[in-house]
């Protein structure tokens, strides 16, 4: 017997839901962690197979035809499926991507169905296999959400289950991929779910700690990316650190821009959308046949960058610059991948071009090695490119375990977002969002009120006339109903305007309330947000705004009292989701 | 007429009355302990007492009754012909053959009465080659390189070996948990560990000592000469080890061009400190001499000169390449069946330890390793001298075998190409030597 009893009800419903969000947890982070690892596996297999890794193009090294061949048809016949795949598997018909789960978070909706999902997925492999310049985290970030949903379909009882779930497949994901349990789960935060409710945060690292439980301890995977470091010796070096971070702002706005940018050319091109990343591949292929780094993920080239003496000024600059327009190619044309990786690789590249110009600078100054400068230039690139700075600054701490290099790559990283955010906006998520007309950039909130529409609120209870109608019979309806207004209707269902009360009183009682009618200056239609009805209502003085849909029919009409009332559910919903406990 | 020889040699050993021994004295051999070098075969007697036995003293006349029973179970399994019954193992020759000759060999002639006769061959793969290029196989067990045995398997020079054959861990483990990973393959058996490091004399380096491979590169801390192998094996990984490259990634960043251009720009820096080497005993002599301050080479060779010698040789464990000798059977071998015999025999967990504790190359299963105690003539506990010591293991390269085959040509072209750039450096291609124990490719 505990000394103190506890109210029955309350805990049963308490520990209930712990347990549920923790096993959510468990469940949705071992199944995003094993995809994880299997597509992880299965791509580098392909990239063998398909001779895209330099470690199988070496054994054909004598056979220069076969090389030729397959780095130009490998990625066109790969974009020819990834084309297929996309138009007859999802139904949005593009490939998807974190943006989409961000989306279904915030609004709360559903998100791509699961057959859409899985041929998404097969597209994003074929790419990266077909040796695609696109990242690999974004199709992971996804796969974890579809199973994140999947979970979130149970009925298990719990309100608002759907957020966390995903967030919770997107922080395995991460997690794995990265071997970074405290960035996937930080990740999930500032990317998908933009709040740190304490409800959320648990399950969500639970499910973090799975991915980081399965990728190191049950499979031992090898870390990403390892670097030793010996620690900036000079002060002034933080200078640097911040121009290069303010450098590499300006590098990530451009590749923003470039890729929304492109997307728009590729969607103005006459060729039909299945072709486009054929097209893209092979161009591709040509453009790899003079310089092999294009193609896929990099990793070799991500350490080259760290090597002292790998690279001659020069030839950073061409790679900078090539694997930009690759990765703008083919992300623009099609094919199903992120901008994480190859934003990692620009960055990459970039920082280590600063690192060997400094020692350039006629200053009397000593530079603490490449090394450092191309961390720091791969994290100022890539955190505004995905509008996440404490996750960068995190997976920078947990791929090298070097402190000191976590403090230079910090700094790089609050300047390059601070500027990039001036310059462009948070990331280009958010910027992709946007272009699907749900604009993050002011807050959540006001996001959130511009997803919700006030048709949900559509009242059918208003006064309507038609024009024919008299006075004497508008102001009879309207004592009999209780009201100051009335709709004038026409025999199509259209709207002609509203009568008002008082305007009705001072004429003759024959006149057809079709000659007094005015459109009101505020008219709703299907597709007005909350957000936008907010914004109409001040000066408005009527009972109700009209709704009508675009062919001119009246549908209803909104009360004042329910717009605010749709602002509150909003509103409150956002502060119960962000402050829940458990 | 063979078996009726073993049956003989078993009741030797076990002392008991043998009626055939009248008729068996006259066929043992009498060119006991002599190697004929490239000669197909060379016979060895069967010393008076070779059996290393746990049972001694008041177990002997136990031993006598299993003897026995292995006597009868000899005559009673189907006859064979008109073959000899011994056995051609071909492998290395020098202290390592010595240590499978009491390890293996010895022991298994005590318990079968077959004669196991050598042919040391040159570890090539065309050996094999040429060998059954005749048609005719008179090898019956080969000691390859894993890698060359893999080959060898997918070129179909190699029987099958059932994994059956092997016996479980004195514990119980089964055969599959307890050998090493990926020992077991269709045409081979793991047997050893074995690795090529860098050593130094400590002689040069009263002060601070080398402990990594990037002090191999660094002759301004680590003053003095270098010697490696004049071959485009090791250096490759080293060179970039030396650029703080992790051992994990080295053979992809190997399969590049610009890979291949860091390991010798890094080889450039120290190209006038190197001497080359071509056999395995010369970069202990050069160590011994004092005429070098480091040098690359195998572990067994460094542990003789260290442990048994007392030259003051100490080994970097660091970098360290490690390899893998297999059992196989050529095809077509005329002795299949007693092949896979001596397979099964020579894994089991004790004899791979007993060969451990002759010659320092780590055994192919974990049981053997934790049964690894003193050398036997030196009396020096040979744990620590171990490629698979668990601190050694720690830094330790796993020899990309795929990306070995796959780059033979361009690695002799590139490396060539680099010497031919400073023709002046030949040092060590003189006083050159058969190599005694496995040195790659």
């Amino acid at each position: 017997m505990p000394a103190v009893p506890i109210p029955d009800r309350l805990s049963q419903t308490a520990v209930y839901r712990i347990l549920v969000l923790s096993l959510v947890g468990v469940a949705v982070g071992t199944g995003a962690s094993l995809a994880a690892i299997g597509f992880v596996e299965a791509l580098t297999a392909l990239n063998d197979l398909l001779l895209i890794s330099p470690y199988a193009r070496i054994q054909y090294e004598t056979q220069p035809g076969l090389v030729t061949a397959a780095t130009v048809l490998v990625p066109g016949l790969g974009g020819l499926l990834v084309g297929l795949l996309v138009r007859y598997g999802v139904a949005e018909r593009r490939g998807l991507a974190p943006p989409d789960t961000i989306y279904a978070v915030q609004t709360r909706t559903r998100p791509p169905s699961l057959k859409s999902g899985l041929a998404s997925t097969a597209a994003a492999l074929v790419s990266l296999g077909a040796g695609a310049s696109v990242g690999q985290y974004g199709p992971l970030v996804h796969m974890g959400a579809m199973l994140g949903n999947l979970a979130a379909r149970l009925k298990l009882g719990v309100r608002n289950l759907q957020p966390v779930a995903l967030a919770c497949g997107v922080a395995a994901a991460i997690s794995t991929a990265f071997n970074a349990p405290i960035a996937g789960l930080v990740f999930a935060h500032e990317v998908i779910l933009r709040h740190y409710s304490l409800r959320a945060f648990a399950p969500v690292t639970v499910a973090s700690a799975t991915g980081y439980v399965f990728a190191n301890v049950i499979f031992d995977r090898p870390a990403l990316f390892l670097v030793s470091f010996e620690g900036v010796p000079h002060a002034y070096e933080f200078a640097l650190f911040a121009a290069v971070g303010i450098a590499s702002a300006l590098l990530a706005c451009a590749f923003m821009a470039l890729v929304l940018w492109a997307g728009r050319q590729a969607a103005r091109t006459p060729l039909p959308q299945p072709l486009r990343p054929m097209a893209a591949g092979l161009a591709l292929g040509l453009f790899a046949l003079q310089v092999p780094e294009v193609l896929g993920v990099g990793q070799e080239t991500l350490r080259f960058a760290t090597i002292d003496g790998a690279f001659q000024p020069g030839e950073l600059a061409l790679l900078v610059a090539a694997k930009l327009a690759a990765t703008v190619l083919c992300v623009a044309f099609g094919f199903v991948g992120g901008v994480f990786s190859p934003a990692l690789l620009i960055g990459i590249l970039f920082g280590a071009l600063c690192g060997t110009l400094v020692p350039l600078v006629p200053l009397p100054i000593e530079s603490s090695g490449v090394v450092v400068y191309a961390i720091r230039g791969m994290m100022a690139v890539t955190s505004p490119v995905i509008g996440a700075p404490l996750t960068t600054i995190l997976i920078v701490f947990e791929l090298t375990r070097n402190y000191d290099l976590t403090i230079a790559a910090m700094v790089a990283v609050v300047f390059s977002n601070l500027v990039a955010y001036r310059i462009f906006g948070r990331s280009l998520f958010d910027a992709q969002l946007k272009a699907r007309g749900f604009d993050l950039s002011l807050g959540r909130d006001k996001a959130i009120l511009e997803s919700r529409r006030v048709i949900d609120y559509l009242s059918r209870a208003a006064t309507v006339l038609p024009p024919s109608a008299s006075v004497r019979e508008l102001l009879a309806e309207l004592a009999r109903t209780d009201r100051a207004e009335a709709a004038v209707v026409d025999a199509d269902g259209r709207y002609r305007g509203t009568v008002q009360l008082q305007d009705a009183t001072s004429v003759a009682g024959d006149r057809p309330v079709g000659d007094l009618a005015e459109r009101t200056p505020v008219i709703f239609d299907p597709d007005t947000s909350v957000w936008a009805a907010i914004q109409a209502l001040p000066g408005y003085l009527g009972e109700a705004v009209p709704l009508v849909d675009t062919d001119g029919r009246f549908l209803g009409v909104v009360p004042e009292e329910a717009v605010i009332r749709a602002y509150l559910d909003a509103t409150n919903e956002l502060r119960t989701e962000e402050n829940e406990a458990a | 007429m063979k078996r009726l020889k073993a049956v003989f040699r078993i009741c030797k050993v076990a002392s008991i009355p043998s009626p055939l021994r009248g008729e068996g004295r006259a066929r043992v051999p009498k060119a006991r302990g002599r190697v004929r070098v490239g000669l197909p075969a060379v016979r060895r007697g069967v010393p008076p007492s070779p059996w290393p036995s746990p049972l001694k003293g008041e177990g002997t006349r136990w031993r006598g009754r299993l003897l026995l029973a292995a006597a009868l179970l000899l005559l009673t399994a189907p006859a064979r012909a008109e073959q000899d019954r011994t056995l051609t193992v071909v492998t290395w020759g020098g202290t390592y053959e010595q240590s499978q000759r009491a390890a293996y060999f010895e022991p298994f002639e005590a318990l079968t009465g077959v004669e196991v006769e050598t042919v040391r061959y040159d570890g090539s793969l065309q050996a094999l080659r040429d060998h059954l290029a005749d048609g005719e196989t008179r090898w019956d067990v080969i000691d390859l390189i894993r890698a060359d045995a893999v080959r060898a398997c997918d070129a179909g020079l190699l029987e099958k070996i059932d994994p059956a054959i092997l016996e479980p861990a004195p514990d119980g483990t089964p055969a599959r948990a307890d050998f090493i990973e990926v020992a077991i393959r269709p045409c081979s058996i793991t047997q050893l560990v074995f690795s090529t490091v860098i050593a130094y004399d400590n002689r040069a380096f009263p002060g601070e000592k080398p402990r990594r491979v990037e002090d191999f590169f660094n002759t301004e801390r680590f003053p003095g000469k270098r010697a490696l192998r004049k071959a485009p094996v090791a250096l490759f990984e080293w060179a970039l080890m030396a650029y703080g490259v992790p051992r994990q990634q080295l053979y992809e960043l190997l399969s590049t061009q610009r890979g291949f251009d860091l390991a010798l720009a890094k080889l450039e820096e120290i190209r006038d400190e190197l001497v080359w080497w071509q056999g395995g005993q010369e970069p202990v002599d050069l160590l011994k001499q004092g005429k070098v301050a480091m040098a690359s080479g195998y572990n067994g060779r460094f542990f003789h000169a260290r442990a048994v010698e007392g030259a003051p040789i100490s080994v970097i464990w660091d970098g360290q390449l490690l390899d893998y000798n297999a059992w196989a059977i050529p095809k077509g071998a005329d002795d299949g069946d007693l092949a896979r015999r001596f397979i099964g025999f020579a894994t089991r967990t004790a004899r791979l330890a007993d060969q451990a504790n002759r010659i320092s190359y780590g055994p192919a299963r974990k049981s053997a390793q934790r049964r690894v105690g003193l050398h036997v003539t030196a009396g020096v506990p040979m744990r620590p001298y171990l490629p698979t010591a668990e601190r050694h293991m720690e830094t330790a390269i796993p020899r990309d075998h795929t990306w070995y085959a796959q780059t033979v040509d361009l690695r002799q072209r590139r490396f060539r190409q680099w010497l031919s750039d400073d023709a002046g450096d030949t040092e060590g291609e003189a006083g050159r030597e058969p190599a005694g124990k496995p040195a790659g490719d």
